[in-house]
Order: structure tokens, then sequence, then C-alpha cells
């Protein structure tokens, strides 16, 4: 599966466009524009090349201050998951519960996802999964996507508004 | 604990306790800023403590992230007609600084530099206009790893802790009815808490027919947000108001990092160094422990502290709650008020204020008989920051 420009530009099966992450932040800004070419960059350790955590500034096997982000295969097994049935309206536009997936990539990083189509539960710690690209408001995002894919028939609103 | 390092003004070896205790109303409605609640909570816990704004010469601030711009400061001093004090300050450890304001509190009387400290908590996050759970749901922005995960549907704190949840469950081989324990045995501790926001007895069936926000997590797994204020007096002299004294014996901190690469749990563990040390302190032992009093967001984070602070073996937490042992008449009384699942959310006020209250003997219906110390654990960010405290209602 390849992300191609169509993809980027239709309007993502979960969210708002509001929802879009900031494609230029400090940080995060490589991932992004990863993101956008179909890439997942993630990154590490330049000295010894440890995953390392989005935001980790430096190593905590070696000290070393470079980090150098890079493309990673696009892999990994569900490491937690769960199934949002709270959908907030004007950000939530899914009308049926949706699945949050922590994935532990074969690189060895975790990174928090949704899938990249809808799905009726959440899929199973262990489960297999390759990452593909969903698009919110124009940002291209990392999503997983399961080996055995399972699309929900469409059934009528029963939006929550409460917690 | 040696007397030579303890400066002139303080009393050499004198235990220092929570002296007063003060609540606003906890309001499921809208209304009330955080300046005049902490106010409120404020001249309520100088009232307990039979003393008046001239006897005070600390104030620490603390106020819910995020949700509101306008948050508690070191100008609440001036605001609510406080003198010229010697600590003034705004702490911020995420969710555990209630906790810790306890601790900086003690520190500063021990050291000479303070000798009455009010430590105030105050929030405010249901607004006209919108369910607390919309406002969470629209706070994080777009920035960072926050504004990535909004942008995959992790929206407010619940599915973050369903994540911790259903890895807790799928490590210690848990299941739900865990989770289902711990709302029902906590609603139990809340039915006799007129403090409590949600007071109607819950059992296993009731739990079960509650709305899923994300699973595993109920609508009944999770804190309620109120809006209120709680205030506690801290002092190296014994207070006016009455009460019998609660000693602040042991204090601890941790803050363990759990790296979210291969190989590790991201999702729970560390703490512990705060509970073994609070514990060391105090001169006591788990079992000594009568109430444990623990920051309790999410029904999973009970079982993980439990577990983690060494109340019960690993992995043995949701069997334990299971067995009506954290509940009334149970072995192991945990969060005697409601916690924050049924009593109220406060972030680290909502523990500290029912140690007192259980310590005091003045707990009414929910008094768990004979207690003489109580465990206070404060938690901050994804459980990375732990605060610990043990009461004590006998001198050292
Ligand atoms: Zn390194």
């Amino acid at each position: 599966m390849t992300t191609t420009a169509t993809d980027l530009a239709r309007a993502d099966w979960l969210l708002a466009p509001g929802l879009a992450p900031n494609a230029a932040d400090a940080v995060l800004a490589p991932l992004y524009a990863g993101a956008a070419r179909g890439e997942l960059v993630l990154p590490s350790c330049g000295a010894c090349g440890l995953a390392l955590e989005l935001e980790q500034r430096a190593c905590d096997r070696c000290d070393s201050a470079d980090v150098v982000w890079a493309a990673v295969a696009p892999t990994g097994e569900v490491h937690s998951a769960t199934t949002v049935h709270r959908r907030e309206r004007g950000l939530v536009l899914a009308t049926e519960p949706y699945p949050v997936v922590d994935v532990e990539l074969a690189s060895g990083h975790r990174l928090v996802m949704t899938t990249l189509a809808p799905r009726a539960s959440a899929p199973a710690i262990g489960e297999a999964v390759r990452i593909g690209f969903r698009s919110v408001g124009g940002v291209a995002v990392p999503a997983a996507e399961l080996a055995a894919a399972e699309i929900r028939p469409v059934h009528p609103s029963d939006t929550e508004v409460t917690p | 604990m040696t007397a030579a390092a303890v400066p002139a003004g303080a009393v050499p070896g004198a235990p220092v306790g929570i002296v007063g205790l003060g609540l606003t109303t906890m309001s499921l409605e809208p209304g009330g800023a955080p300046g005049d609640l902490a106010a409120q909570a404020v001249t309520a816990a100088l009232a307990d403590a039979g003393l008046t704004k001239r006897d005070v010469d600390g104030l620490l601030v603390n106020t819910s992230q995020g949700v509101r711009p306008d948050r508690l400061s070191v100008a609440l001093a001036r605001q609510i007609g406080l003198g010229d004090l010697r600590l003034l300050e705004h702490l911020e450890i995420k969710g555990a600084t209630t906790v810790a304001m306890v601790a900086r509190a003690v520190l500063a009387i021990r050291a000479g530099m303070a000798e009455t400290v009010v430590c105030v908590f105050a929030d405010a996050p249901l607004q006209p206009g919108g369910s607390a759970g919309s406002t969470y749901a629209h706070s994080g922005g777009s920035d960072g790893v926050r504004g990535l995960e909004r942008a995959s549907g992790v929206l407010g704190s619940v599915p973050t802790y369903a994540l911790m949840a259903a890895r807790y469950l799928h490590v210690t081989g848990g299941n739900p009815d865990d989770l289902c324990a711990v709302a029902v045995s906590t609603r139990a501790w809340a039915v006799h808490n007129p403090d409590a926001v949600v007071r109607t007895p819950l059992d296993a069936e009731g739990y079960r027919a509650s709305r899923m926000i994300s699973t595993p997590l109920r609508v009944l797994d999770c804190a309620r947000p109120v809006n209120g204020a709680a205030a506690v007096v801290v002092s190296g002299r014994p207070g006016r108001g009455g009460h019998p004294p609660v000693h602040v014996l042991g204090m601890g901190f941790d803050h363990p990092v759990r790296r979210r690469r291969a190989g590790t749990e991201s999702w729970f563990g560390g703490g512990r160094r705060a509970a073994d040390d609070a514990l060391a302190m105090a001169g006591r032992r788990p079992a000594d422990v009568g109430v444990r009093e623990l920051y309790d967001p999410f029904s999973v984070v009970t079982l993980c502290l439990l577990e983690e602070y060494g109340f019960c073996a690993p992995g043995t937490a949701g069997a334990v709650a299971r067995s009506g042992a954290l509940g009334p008449g149970g072995d192991l009384p945990t969060n005697t008020g409601g916690g924050q699942l049924s009593g109220f959310y406060l972030q680290g006020m909502t523990p500290l204020v029912e140690a007192v209250v259980q310590l005091r003997g003045t707990g009414g219906a929910r008094q768990v008989p004979g207690v003489t110390t109580a465990f206070v654990g404060g938690i901050g960010g994804r459980i990375d920051h732990h605060a610990a405290l043990v009461l004590d209602r006998e001198a050292a």
C-alpha cells in the first residue's frame, strides 16, 4: 500500500480537519515531511542507533545528543489498543466507535495511531501491523493497517456528547 | 532525626502537622472561578484550624493545567488578603503537585523558614456549554506529541488511560471484572461520604450497564471532575481547632522514566521509591497503614498503585479488589471517601483530604475503626510523577 496525493486530499474517515497537527512543529516536522512522502520517519541515536522517543534530545544509552531522523521499516505489532466510544461532536466525524492503537514498530519505536480504515473493534495485542498514512486537514499522519482489516457496516449515528 | 541543624525559631524534633482542612461545595454544575473557590477553601481551612490570616506566613498554590486560562498564581496571596509572607510559591509537578505542596511546606517549616503554611488547590473544568469531557477533548493543541496523538483520535485523557488499562490487564492476565471491583468498592465508600458527588449504591450489574468511553474503561471507571477547591493548613505549632493532631511523618518522591520503546512496559510501573522513602522516614511498614488514599483518576490506576507501592504483590491487585478487600469491612481499606471516581476529582487533594478525615476520626459512617496511620499517594502525568505522604495521629 502506498500513499498517493489523491489519498491525502481525501477527507479523513475519522476526524475533522481542525485537528490537523502543526506540520511545521519544531520537533515533529521531519515526521510530517516524511509522512507526506509516504515514509515513516522517526528519531534514532546517531551514535549508537537506539530508537529514541519523539521528543528526546539526547540518547539515554550513550549520552550522544546526535538525534537522526530517518525512514524506518513501516511494520510492527500491536502493543496496546482501545476502541474509543466517546465521540466529541465537531471533532470526530465517524459515526461509530473507532480504534486507537499503540504500535511497537520493528525499529523499536512505539507510536500511537488510529487505523487506516474504519474498524469495529480494537485489534488484539500482538497482531501484526503495517503503517500507512491518513490525512487530517491536509497533514499526513501514520495510521495502522491490520492484516485482517474489518470494514464496519454503516449504522445510524449515535454520537455521544457527554463523558 | 537529628536536631543539630534545626535553626532558631523551629522547635527541634517537633512534628509538623496538618491542623486545618477546608473544602468548598463540590459542584457538578458550571460556575465559580478558581480564584474565588480557592479563597473560600482557604477561609474554611483557617476557620477549621482556629487560626486567622495573620497567623499564616506561607502559601503554596497549584491548579489544574491546560483546561482554563484563569489559573491560580502567587497573586492569590494578595487577592485573598494575606499579609507579608515568608513562603509563597506556585508548584508544578502535574497531578502530583498537591501532595508535593504538603512536603514542601513541611520542609520549609522544619528548616525554620516558615511556621504556618496554607496549601490550596482549585479547579473549575465545568463550564457553560459543554461537559468536562468536552472541555478536555478540545484541549491539548496541535503541537508536539500531543498534537500528533490528537490527530490520531486521542482526545481528552481517557483513550490514553484506556491503552494503559488494556495493557495492564493483558500483562497481569486480568479482565474488566478487576476494574469493576474497584469502581464498586470505591462507590461503597462514597455512599457514606457527604462530600462525595456520586452516592447512589452501585453493583456489578450497574457498572456493566454504564456507558463505555474507551475500552475497557466505562464512564464509571473515570474520575468525576468538579468545580471546587480544597485547602490544608500545615503548621509546626498545634492548631486551635480542637482536632486531634495529624502529623506528617514521612514524605517521598519518585519520577520514573518509562521509555516508549521495545523491551519495556511503557504504560505502567515505577514509583515504588516514593512509597518506600515515605514509609522509611515515618518508621512504618505497609502493614502499619490503616487506610490507603490513592490518586485514582481511573480505576486501573488504583490497581497499578496498590502493586507499585507494595500493598499488593505484582499482578494481584485485581484479585484483591475482587475479594472485596478494598471496600468497607475489607482488610485493605482504600480510597475510603469514594476517591476521585465517586467522591470528587480535585487531584491530590482528594486522597489528602480523606486521609486527614480518617485520622481525625470524623469519617462518620465511613470511618475505618482504629486508624492511626494513613498513606497518601499522588501521581502526575501518565503515572510519571509520584509524591507520597505518611500521616499519623500519634507523635513519632
Ligand atoms: Zn546512543
